[in-house]
């Protein structure tokens, strides 16, 4: 089944770059859906079906934080799994956004098999399994 | 703290040019202005991103504009004919802030920091801290023949 992704990034490089990783590491993706910051994020949630986020955590108007704070009170979104890109990865940042929900953390800089090993375990549970199972997934970054 | 700030600045530098962007770096001692330490023969941009915490200050990297197309291009898989100068800014910035990311988690209490966004700097903000008694911690980069620099400006 081909899923949809919503890559949320300040950086319009960054998402390029994350965008080519993830075709290129053969998921089978439906399309690939953009947004600079938490805000325009929320819009295409509303709009667009996705089955999974990533997101930045620093970025301007609504930072990733506050994006899956605000996903994780809408029944609608709460169940779409969030996986954090981000040079943010302290302790507190990590325990955070895996309190709101976040399923896994790619820390910035990274290398390609990261976003595959953190992909392939959120999509073999989650996806195939029609989006039923929300606390089960578990990447090796938590 | 000085010694450790340059420590940390030179491991989150080479972790990120060298793993993101493919670029090779060398560090040398120094001690000149930067404004020296980069050839006039060669046209600069930069980026500047704040921090705040316990201490609070901002980042900067300076890279030949010839430089940032190639790391840009390595970057997203182009061309460097392909690569625009909106893409050649977000990449620079991008370097910026995963460096500045990397830099804050290996201090000893990163929860307490904050990043800023990333600004792209014209070659006249390259003066930046002239004048202003504030301290630097200035990094002299070498790679593939350039000159490149970065530093922390504590406020």
């Amino acid at each position: 089944m081909a899923f949809n992704v919503l890559i949320v990034d300040d950086s319009s490089s960054m998402r390029a770059v994350i965008k080519k990783i993830i075709k290129v590491s053969g998921f089978n993706v439906g399309c690939f859906l953009e947004a600079g910051d938490g805000e325009e994020a929320l819009k295409v949630l509303e709009d667009e079906w996705v089955d999974l986020v990533l997101s930045d955590i620093n970025m301007p108007n609504m930072n990733g934080m506050e994006l899956i704070s605000r996903m994780s009170e809408n029944e609608m979104l709460r169940s779409i799994p969030v996986v954090m890109v981000t040079t943010e990865a302290s302790d507190e940042k990590v325990t955070k956004s895996k309190k709101l929900g976040a399923v896994g953390y790619i820390k910035k800089p990274f290398l390609p098999e990261d976003i595959k090993i953190t992909l392939s375990s959120i999509m073999g549970e989650e996806i195939n399994d029609e989006r039923d199972n929300d606390d089960e997934y578990e990447t090796g970054d938590f | 703290m000085r010694e450790t700030m340059t420590m940390n600045m030179k491991q989150a530098i080479s972790n990120v040019l060298e793993l993101m962007f493919f670029l090779p770096v060398q560090f040398v001692e120094n001690e000149c202005p930067v404004r020296e330490w980069l050839p006039r023969s060669q046209v600069y941009t930069g980026a500047t991103l704040g921090f705040s915490g316990p201490v609070s200050g901002s980042y900067y990297l300076l890279i030949p504009v010839a430089m940032a197309k190639e790391i840009t291009a390595n970057f997203l898989g182009l061309s460097e004919e392909e690569v625009n100068e909106a893409q050649e800014s977000d990449t620079v910035k991008e370097a910026l802030n995963m460096i500045g990311g990397h830099m804050l988690s290996l201090v000893d209490k990163p929860d307490g920091y904050q990043l800023g966004i990333p600004e792209i700097i014209s070659e006249a903000g390259f003066d930046m801290n002239a004048d202003t008694g504030k301290k630097e911690n200035v990094i002299y980069i070498e790679a593939e023949g350039n000159h490149l620099a970065a530093g922390i400006i504590l406020n």
